[in-house]
């Protein structure tokens, strides 16, 4: 069987997450299909990386060139092809991610191999490639079936496949491929999102806010609650697309990453990319109207009935309580 | 600047309840509300802010079934200056890829500077149609974009990083930009623009323009289901008052507060 | 209004037309006096500049929300979703000129193309998937009545009690339905509910400017009561009261629809309904637009409180009866984003407030729920309650 290839993501020198849970997918599949896992490794100086990943994969395929310091999508793209080409691996696993999101489905386009982004679980036997993926916000999840082909490209959304310890000894290959100058696309730099007067990360209460909050001025309320409890407010994208909380409030897969020892979700409905940035809270506490929302499959404990009506109540028990 | 717009028409999901049919490959379609897809809103505003700086075109495509008009239309009224409906019912069923290809055929034959999509549609959330289309067109792409400033045959953007980290990067011309919500504010249509695009002809193309059989379809849906309950929250119920006492207490007796 | 150009070259018949169409009445009769902005609820929140007199004039040339600029057309739009429907300024014009009417023309064509507010989209969206504007789903429309063996509408009862959206899923105002049920329970009135086949009446929706899921829901309630033959209709709000009234008959169906206050003042007067417990405070009465100005309702509610024992009825002096100014929930105001500076229920309940009443009674959930949070909001704890609530109060 051929090998099942996957990507590792780094940025500003380290490993991303993503990488390992990666790994995790992989190693599972290749022990399906009695085959091997091969780590793609583009980058420069990258022993380090290539030690951190040692007992994850069963190779590990080095291209070392500056070029590949920065994630670049033209010149990824462009050595990823040729990697696949010669490799012939079954499956492909790419993060999906906003690097992933820029090449798998450009891969799969130039080299006609079927493709399937943001997928949650991945499962191969006789009859094909199968994936599981969200649709409708969150509502449904699909089974869906790739047509037969020798070789398959395939986004993981974070989260699905958990960073497990290996015990791999991986073999470091390194390659001869050498990246070339990428024609149309540059990257420039990284910038960080002007950072406010409050530090949604390192709060150990965490107020979230969705669109359930309904308008602007109802954030007074919310204020004043998360300052009662000691928190900070933070808040779902469509919140910070709206200007009524800047950026860097937003928890989720484009906003912050938080852990707080207290998370509590008002009015969120809970969107992967919303949950994606606070699932690692100690206690989640969710509370909203819709008894299907799959924030509640996230918390730890739940309210199901409207956030106006609990608020007001929840500020005046703990008031008591602190007196 | 001659800009593309892709656009789709999908039925808004947030805050509705979505059942699967009876074939368990689609869900019931007759009690939900359709619209345009949010962020390819903010695709076509980015095309109409840059239509007012330095002048051009703008031309809307959607692969979707007759009932797209209506949503080329509003797109008509926003700032879209021609509009072309590819029937999506000609071309049996559809998946990211597929769609890329046939609007790939329809749009290699128009002149352009620059393509906008929206990062990716609420319904099916592929992420996928708008860079597969840079790339069957042979143009760089850039997904997730956040800002975009034209210069001479290129632009300057930024991306959307995982942690709230932005990525600069410059992009030559012609470019495909598949945008971000919150990239601008998108607007209303005028009374004046809804008179005239009420009376616009839409293009139709159909099968008799693309050729069916070289499209290629890669995934089908096999099976649509609520997703299966892995972890649940404890859920407090009574009145306000009472549930929230429980959960004070809660916090209390953890030490949270 | 663009005003950076020359106004003859914005003038264009083709909307004048289309909003004719749309059903904009009185265009050419108004000569800007500006009584309609004098009575205006806008006028005294005095924070927001509403010049509804320049409205007919700028219908008739054509010149409503046709700005190029995207600020400004958004200030424009913003302005047409400002009108709340009271029709206080209808009362008013010197030549009977709906200026509502205007307004909801104008909100026509923009609905059809998807150019008003997000807010109110989703609003409309709501009604469309679960006919109602809160989102639950239709099965929990009876929920209120779990307990209280309300029966479901069969033909040969009297009255199919049709309890509105708002009462029948907000948690507050849901007692109001309640207080209603048991009420005409108490009176051995035969009356049933329809349960899920209720849809929303779609009153608000229409004056949003939804005509395509006004008719939608209006057309499934009058199959549901010709499928039950309904032949009364008692409604406890004024806007499904108004609805029933006086859009649906376009549909040509024939029903007769009472509102709760008239049918109760009538339990009082024939003894069916004693109110023996003493409910000794001053309450103020607010005259709801859709039941007072609109409908000509205002004694059976103040006859209602007037029966109860220990209640001082008090009015807001001037501004009572006809003069009732506008709680802002109307015509989607409900759900509209205005700022808190910026709400004509503030205006309401500072004048209701003022004369000193311990309690604020209004005939409808519309008000119950704007000046309810209003009061809250500004810091006032009064009460708030329905006729039905402080006569349930009394008699159960």
């Amino acid at each position: 069987m051929a090998e099942i290839l996957a990507l590792v993501e780094h940025r500003q020198g380290s490993l991303r997450d993503v990488t390992f849970e990666l790994m995790s997918c992989g190693r599972k599949l290749a022990e399906n299909l009695d085959t091997r896992l091969t780590a793609v490794l583009l980058g420069h100086n990258t022993g380090e990386f290539a030690d951190d990943l040692k007992t994850q994969a069963h190779r590990i395929l080095v291209l070392d060139d500056e070029r590949f310091k920065d994630f670049n999508s033209e010149s990824y793209q462009q050595a990823l092809s040729q990697v696949i080409k010669s490799e012939n691996p079954v499956i492909t696993l790419i993060g999906h991610t906003a690097f992933g999101m820029s090449l798998c489905p450009a891969l799969g386009a130039q080299l006609d191999i079927p493709s399937s982004t943001d997928c949650l679980d991945i499962e191969m036997n006789d009859g094909g490639l199968k994936v599981i993926r969200q649709m409708y916000e969150g509502k449904l999840d699909a089974r869906v079936r790739f047509r037969e082909s020798p070789s398959y490209l395939v986004t993981i959304r974070t989260g699905c496949f958990p960073a497990e310890d290996g015990n791999l000894q991986a073999e470091i290959v390194s390659s001869d491929l050498k990246a070339a100058e990428p024609q149309h696309l540059k990257f420039i730099e990284y910038l960080e999102a002007a950072v406010g007067d409050v530090d949604i990360t390192k709060a150990d209460v965490v107020v979230g806010v969705g669109r359930g909050i309904k308008e602007k001025e109802n954030m007074a309320m919310v204020e004043e609650f998360a300052g009662m409890i000691g928190g900070v407010v933070a808040c779902t994208r469509p919140i910070v697309d709206a200007e009524w909380l800047p950026k860097d409030r937003q928890v989720g897969s484009s906003g912050k990453t938080v852990k707080p020892k207290l998370y509590i979700a008002l009015g969120i409905s809970g969107a992967f990319q919303h949950t994606a940035g606070m699932k690692g809270s100690d206690t989640i506490i969710a509370v909203n109207k819709d008894p299907d929302a799959p924030i509640f499959g996230e918390a730890d404990y739940g309210i199901v009935d409207d956030l106006f009506k609990v608020l007001p109540a929840l500020r005046d028990k703990i008031t008591e309580l602190k007196q | 600047m001659n800009i593309v717009v892709c656009i789709k028409r999908v039925p808004q999901t947030a805050d509705a309840q979505v059942r699967v049919d009876s074939s368990g490959k689609d869900i019931e379609k007759e009690r939900l509300t359709f619209d345009l897809n949010e962020s390819d809103a903010y695709a076509l505003e980015q095309a109409v802010l840059f239509k007012e700086q330095s002048g051009g075109t703008i031309t809307a495509v959607s692969v979707g079934h007759p009932d797209t008009e209506d949503t080329l239309r509003m797109v008509l009224a926003k700032g879209a200056d021609t509009a072309i409906r590819i029937k999506a019912e000609d071309f049996d069923e559809l998946d990211g890829y597929k769609t890329a290809q046939i609007l790939k055929t329809v749009i290699e034959k128009a002149e352009f500077d620059m393509i906008f999509t929206g990062c990716m549609a609420t319904d099916d959330g592929y992420y996928q149609v708008g860079v597969n289309l840079a790339q069957l067109l042979g143009i760089p792409h850039a997904t997730l974009v956040s800002s975009i400033e034209i210069g001479d045959g290129a632009a300057r953007i930024k991306r959307e990083l995982e942690g709230g980290l932005l990525e600069h990067d410059e992009i030559s011309l012609p470019a495909l930009f598949s945008v971000q919500t919150g990239i601008n504010v998108p607007r209303y249509a005028s009374l004046i623009a809804i008179r005239k695009a009420a009376k616009k002809e839409i293009a139709a193309v159909g099968q008799d323009d693309i050729d069916k059989d070289a499209l290629v379809l890669n995934t089908q849906i096999e099976e649509l289901f609520v997703p299966p309950v892995t972890k649940r929250a404890e859920i407090f119920s009574g009145t306000p008052e009472e549930v929230s006492g429980k959960l004070a207490d809660m916090l209390n007796e953890k030490g949270l507060i | 209004m663009n005003k950076k150009k020359n106004i003859a070259d914005q003038i264009n018949p083709e909307i004048r037309d289309a909003l004719l169409e749309m059903g904009a009445d009185g265009i050419y009769r108004c000569y800007q006096c500006g009584k309609c902005a004098g009575t205006c609820p806008w006028f005294p929140v005095g924070t927001y500049d509403f010049p509804i007199f320049r409205l007919p004039l700028e219908a008739a040339l054509g010149m409503i929300a046709s700005s190029e600029d995207k600020d400004e057309l958004a200030a424009e739009i913003d302005k047409i979703y400002r009108c709340v429907g009271c029709e206080a300024c209808v009362d008013q014009c010197p030549h009977g000129i709906n200026i509502p009417s205007i307004f909801r023309a104008g909100r026509r064509l923009l609905v059809d193309f998807g150019s008003y507010p997000e807010i109110l989209k989703s609003t409309v969206r709501k009604i469309h998937d679960v006919g109602n504007p809160v989102g639950e789903p239709r099965e929990k429309r009876s929920d209120w009545a779990r307990d209280l063996n309300v029966p479901v509408f069969e033909p040969g009862m009297e009255f199919l009690y049709f309890s509105c959206c708002i009462s029948s899923y907000d948690p507050r105002v849901k007692s109001v339905a309640r207080a209603v049920a048991g009420i005409l329970q108490k009176a051995g009135i035969s009356f049933g509910i329809l349960q899920s086949e209720e849809s929303c009446c779609g009153e608000a929706i229409r004056r949003i400017g939804s005509e395509t899921v006004y008719e939608e829901v209006a057309k499934a309630n009058t199959s549901a009561f010709e499928r039950n033959s309904v032949a009364k209709v008692l409604v406890n709000s004024p806007h499904c009261y108004t609805s029933f009234k006086n859009d649906y008959p376009e549909l040509g169906v024939k029903f007769d629809v009472l509102h709760i206050s008239e049918h109760l003042s009538d339990l009082i007067e024939s003894g069916a309904i004693k109110p023996d417990k003493e409910f000794a405070k001053k309450v103020v009465y607010h005259d709801p637009c859709a039941l007072g100005r609109q409908n000509d309702i205002y004694e059976a509610p103040r006859n209602v409180l007037r029966s109860i024992p220990g209640l001082e009825l008090l009015e807001v002096e001037n501004f009572n009866h006809g003069l009732s100014v506008c709680c802002g929930a109307g015509s989607g105001g409900l759900w509209m984003e205005w700022d808190k500076d910026e709400r004509i229920a503030g205006v309401r309940v500072t004048q209701l407030i003022d004369t000193g009443a311990d309690v604020i009674a209004v005939a409808c959930p519309y008000c119950l729920q704007m000046l309810e949070e209003t009061a809250k909001s500004m810091g006032h704890d009064i009460p708030v309650m329905d006729i039905a609530e402080i006569l349930a109060e009394s008699c159960l």
